[in-house]
């Protein structure tokens, strides 16, 4: 039986990051009960299991990793397929259509497109590629931090954050209302040689 | 000269591909020394890349500049109240903590309440704590709704039975025959008000708390249970979970493994 002041020891500790673990479990829920349910049950592994933060890990991103392990049991307890996570290169005719010299085509599309629009853009991801863009874009944490609450290397948070961001630029692109009707118009082949 | 040129356009290549994967992090300045200079070597003749560069740095910044949803203050106290009720600690309880727990019951009980409350609800209560089972938080905490009513048998059972006068004329959610209320109170699961029965079902304590369709529909092994067999049942070591759809809420039931009532079709829509 754990003592008030580990009770007190974790509000200090956990608290002040319940808002910003609500916001990443929202971002990537289908529902704002299923991110309520999360959120709660983060927490409640987090008190069980505080025992194990060391005082070397950061708590917010050990209640991340928390998270992600609540998401995983919850998807596999669905029986969610992963989605498949393409793979485009920067040689993308979509992509290239759009020069992105800020400001330019590009700047243009993301600033037509409401928070919402992005937001669903980034909710449609595969999940391997929407987790590192909410932990890197959203969370603003180093690749470092994102391997630990992944398990992953770190080389492997920069090549998926690589091809998450090209994959969502992408997608943008294709939601833009004008992108379709110009796309052909405004494509110009880029020569890599170039 | 030419199988010279065709080896510099597949290293290039190569380099191209393998280069695309370092770009993120080049734009956010997390290359060390010499895989930075590596990309800016590529970047200089490649403007596929530089766009690339460009375009991840536009949009991470768009991205940074999206709020972060709010937490609502009715689900932060829903979370206060969840933390509080969790166990503590994350060992189980060992039987010796619960025979002291028990002493300490028995002796903090008031005369007038084990008086006036009769044999039955001490009876049963005794028997509840003695057959307490050692619920793990791995098993309690995974559905919110049935960690709360699971922790609030508990409670009921180390504490005193919230006795109510004309509690045994009250017709619970669910009524069995030979049953009798014992007692009623309010409590919270899920974050939500919920009214709990305190049942006496031949001689175990059960418990029926009367939950929000929206706490109950919550979950979705819960949902693909109901779907599936018309309702959900768990088990936490000695203790039954069974959780039924009501016509206008949720019910669930606590009970000791084995003593769960038997459930016909006509009762659940006795509600």
């Amino acid at each position: 039986m754990r003592s008030t002041g580990s009770r007190q020891q974790f509000d200090t500790l956990v608290r002040p990051w319940r808002y910003r673990l609500y916001g990443v479990a929202q971002r990537q829920a289908p529902s704002q009960e299923m991110a309520e349910d999360w959120t709660q049950e983060t927490l409640l592994r987090a008190w069980r299991d505080f025992d194990q933060l060391d005082d070397h890990v950061a708590a917010y991103a050990w209640l991340l990793r928390i998270l992600n392990r609540v998401v995983a049991d919850d998807y596999r307890r669905d029986g969610r397929r992963q989605q498949l996570a393409p793979v485009l290169t920067t040689g993308d005719a979509v992509l290239n259509g759009y020069p992105c010299s800020a400001p330019g085509p590009f700047d243009q599309v993301l600033k037509n497109q409401s928070d919402a629009q992005v937001m669903a853009a980034v909710h449609a991801l595969p999940d391997s590629f929407r987790q590192v863009i909410l932990l890197r874009d959203f969370e603003e944490l180093s690749y470092q931090d994102i391997a630990q609450i992944l398990d992953l290397a770190p080389g492997t948070v920069m090549s998926r954050l690589s091809r998450a961001r090209r994959l969502l630029a992408k997608r943008l692109i294709k939601a833009n209302p004008s992108a379709l009707a110009t796309s052909h118009t405004k494509y110009t082949s880029v020569n890599p040689h170039e | 000269m030419s199988d010279l040129k065709n080896t510099n356009t597949h290293e290039w290549s190569d380099l191209h591909a393998e280069i695309q994967d370092w770009l993120a992090g080049y734009a956010d300045g997390e290359l060390d020394e010499h895989h930075t200079a590596l990309v800016e070597a590529h970047l200089a003749g490649c403007k596929t890349c530089q766009h690339d560069v460009e375009r991840q740095r536009i949009l991470s910044e768009r991205l940074q500049m999206i709020p972060t949803p709010g937490l609502s203050a009715d689900f932060d106290g829903r979370l206060d109240i969840a933390l509080a009720n969790a166990p503590a600690g994350g060992k189980r309880p060992s039987g010796r903590r619960r025979m002291t727990n028990l002493k300490r019951w028995l002796s903090s009980l008031r005369p007038s309440v084990v008086i006036g409350s009769g044999g039955w609800a001490v009876a049963l209560v005794l028997a509840a704590v003695l057959l307490m089972p050692s619920v793990t938080p791995d098993n309690i905490n995974r559905i919110p709704m049935v960690s709360d009513v699971l922790n609030d048998y508990q409670r009921v059972a180390l504490e005193e039975l919230p006795i109510q006068a004309g509690s045994s004329e009250v017709s619970p959610p669910l009524p069995w025959a030979n049953s009798r209320v014992l007692a009623t109170w309010m409590t919270r699961v899920g974050g939500e008000p919920a009214q709990a029965y305190a049942i006496r079902q031949d001689n175990s304590l059960v418990i029926q708390y009367r939950i929000s369709e929206r706490v109950f529909f919550r979950n979705p092994d819960v949902r693909q249970a109901v779907a599936r067999a018309g309702d959900f049942r768990t088990r936490a070591d000695q203790l039954e979970v069974l959780g039924l759809p009501m016509e206008d809420s949720g019910l669930l039931v606590v009970a000791p493994a084995g003593n769960m009532p038997a459930v016909s079709e006509s009762t659940t829509g006795a509600s």
